[in-house]
């Protein structure tokens, strides 16, 4: 029988340069979701919405009569707010378990032991998030105004309609970097992702409850800053300069965002750590 | 379920002759304790699990968060700045703010989020934990374990929602010349109103978590998808909701403007006090039937 040598022997593999460790962490996520099925179910649904604009672009282009469903630039926000209920879905579905499961496994010693710091450690996780939800927002989107393009024949409402495209990618990254953010922050309080998922279900639509209280007692609607998603909307808005659904101005809207993106990332800093030193 | 010394589904016995048979809970000796004698063990063990929990600490603060709400809108008040509280132009009574949060804050988003949180997790959190062995291979049957943990549930959410209801009454109620004693009886069909939503959500997501693999996933799509979706639809679909029949026995009128009017529009079809009561009873009776049989009958594959 041979008797292979198992003493030390040097590392013959590829070394991945410094600062590039959190692609590995993003592309292991990315390929563990897509392993699920019904996980691929939610996204194929999430696509729907598109295919259903993508055929009122295609009639609104060649039939006259149906002029009334023609784009416009609120065509393409109400397309991502409709989207809304599928990036919460996904975002629960994904974000819930990505570091929440970590802690339930001591895994995140194992992480940060490697050649991997915290801030590589979050942008992998980060990474894994922004991915699908950009894949259910951003490129539909996109491609819903290159549909609108190729169907019309004519490059005439993008060129009228220009800043359509950055409005488009500005809008969902916002919506993508506070949502990701939030949900890795909440990720890294608990070790059970049901938990986790109910704790972001209870940001999102408690917080708009709460709005929904004051706006019915004192009937204004300039208190958006204290819903993460009517501050999402207002944004929005503006980005796609379309007229705000609230009276509250949209820097504190971005204000509230900014704060929420802060606290996330405080959390984040606080709770992502290999060893906890009791003194 | 782990860590315990003492069994706490069967009693320790008592200090006995070494020759003396060991008394049972009921039935003969040996005999396995009844259903309804295993259910109450299963509730006392729960119970004191799910109380005192941080998750538990943590759903109270977030349940308790619209007091300081209401304390906001009594200091407004006793500022004198509670003109800004007005619909129509008209001050917006106490009764009707208090209406407007326990109909926005409390029956829209707290009850179900509660009966998602814990019902779902009745046995899932058992399978995660992987100590449901350590339950299922007692002398007592499955379905005692679920009903034993529903109770748990129940007795649990009660104590986390409606002390915070009846707070935020005293807080509120008193706001614009409102009278405490006149809007007394209101609040009486609110907590009584609370109580069946939780049993209502709590029977149904307790089936969820026995029978599905993604029991979070599956009950926020029923509570935050489906429900919010049927409630809109025209035709009969509303009534496959649980929404429906609560939000029929609200005793305030619904909050106007906007989405509020929206949705008061949906109560011109709402179902007489005792259709909704009978179907919420009648959801609570099958979900846990269904439960208890799903518990009863599935088996559950431990992660290694």
């Amino acid at each position: 029988m041979p008797i292979h040598d198992q003493s030390y022997r040097r590392y013959a593999g590829v070394r991945t340069p410094p600062g590039r460790s959190w692609t590995v962490i993003a592309s292991a996520g990315i390929k563990a979701m897509l392993a699920k099925r019904k996980f691929l179910g939610l996204l194929i649904v999430a696509w729907l919405p598109f295919v259903v604009r993508a055929v009122q672009l295609y009639l609104a282009a060649n039939f006259p009569q149906m002029s009334v469903i023609s784009p416009s630039p609120g065509t393409f926000r109400q397309f991502l707010d409709q989207q809304g209920v599928f990036t919460f879905f996904i975002t629960i579905f994904t974000g819930a378990g990505l570091i929440s499961n970590d802690l339930r496994a001591n895994a995140l010693q194992i992480y940060l032991s490697k050649p991997v710091g915290r801030l590589e450690y979050v942008a992998g996780k980060f990474t894994v998030l922004a991915f699908f939800l950009l894949l259910v927002t951003w490129l539909p989107a996109t491609l819903l105004l290159f549909v609108q393009v190729v169907f019309a024949g004519s490059v005439a409402f993008v060129a009228a309609n220009l800043y359509l495209l950055p409005a488009i990618l500005i809008a969902t990254c916002v919506e993508t970097t506070v949502v990701a953010l939030v949900m890795l922050a909440l990720s890294s309080l608990s070790k059970s992702a049901r938990f986790v998922g109910v704790m972001y279900a209870g940001v999102f639509f408690f917080t708009a409850a709460l709005h929904g209280v004051v706006q019915a007692a004192t009937r204004e609607s300039g208190f958006c800053w204290m819903s993460l998603r009517a501050s999402l909307q207002n944004v929005g808005d503006l980005i796609f300069r379309v007229p705000p659904r609230s009276d509250t101005p949209a820097w504190g809207a971005a204000l509230a965002l900014a704060a929420t993106v802060a606290a996330s990332a405080w959390i984040l800093e606080r709770r992502v750590r290999g060893v906890e030193v009791v003194t | 379920m782990t860590g315990a010394h003492s069994d706490p589904i069967v009693p320790a016995p008592a200090a006995h002759p070494a020759s003396a048979p060991v008394p049972r809970p009921s039935g003969a000796p040996g005999e396995a304790p009844r259903f309804r004698s295993a259910s109450m063990r299963v509730l006392d063990l729960s119970l004191g699990q799910m109380l005192w929990s941080r998750r538990t600490i943590f759903l109270a603060l977030v349940v308790g968060s619209p007091l300081a709400l209401g304390l906001l809108f009594r200091i407004l008040s006793a500022f004198g700045v509670s003109g800004a509280m007005r619909a129509g132009g008209v001050a917006m009574g106490g009764p009707a703010i208090f209406g407007s949060m326990v109909w926005l804050l409390y029956l829209r988003f707290i009850v179900p989020v509660l009966g998602v949180f814990y019902g779902t997790a009745l046995i899932a959190d058992e399978v995660e934990d992987k100590t449901v062995t350590y339950l299922f291979v007692r002398p007592i049957p499955r379905s005692a374990v679920l009903v034993g943990k529903y109770l748990a549930y129940l007795v649990t959410t009660a104590c986390v929602v409606l002390p915070s209801v009846v707070l935020l009454y005293l807080l509120v109620a008193p706001l614009g010349n409102g009278s405490l004693a006149g809007a007394f009886p209101a609040l009486v069909k609110d907590l009584a109103l609370l109580g069946i939503g939780l049993a209502a959500y709590g029977a149904l997501f307790a089936f969820i978590g026995a029978r599905f693999k993604h029991p979070l996933v599956t009950g926020l799509v029923f509570a935050f998808g489906w429900e919010q979706v049927a409630l809109m639809l025209p035709g009969y679909l509303r009534r496959v909701t649980i929404a429906y029949y609560l939000q029929s026995l609200v005793p305030h009128s619904m909050p106007a403007g906007g989405l509020g009017s929206a949705l008061q529009s949906l109560f011109r079809d709402a179902p007489p006090v005792w259709v909704s009561l009978a179907w919420l009873a009648g959801c609570v009776v099958v979900f846990l039937a269904l439960a208890a049989r799903a518990t009863g009958c599935r088996e559950y594959v431990l992660d290694q």
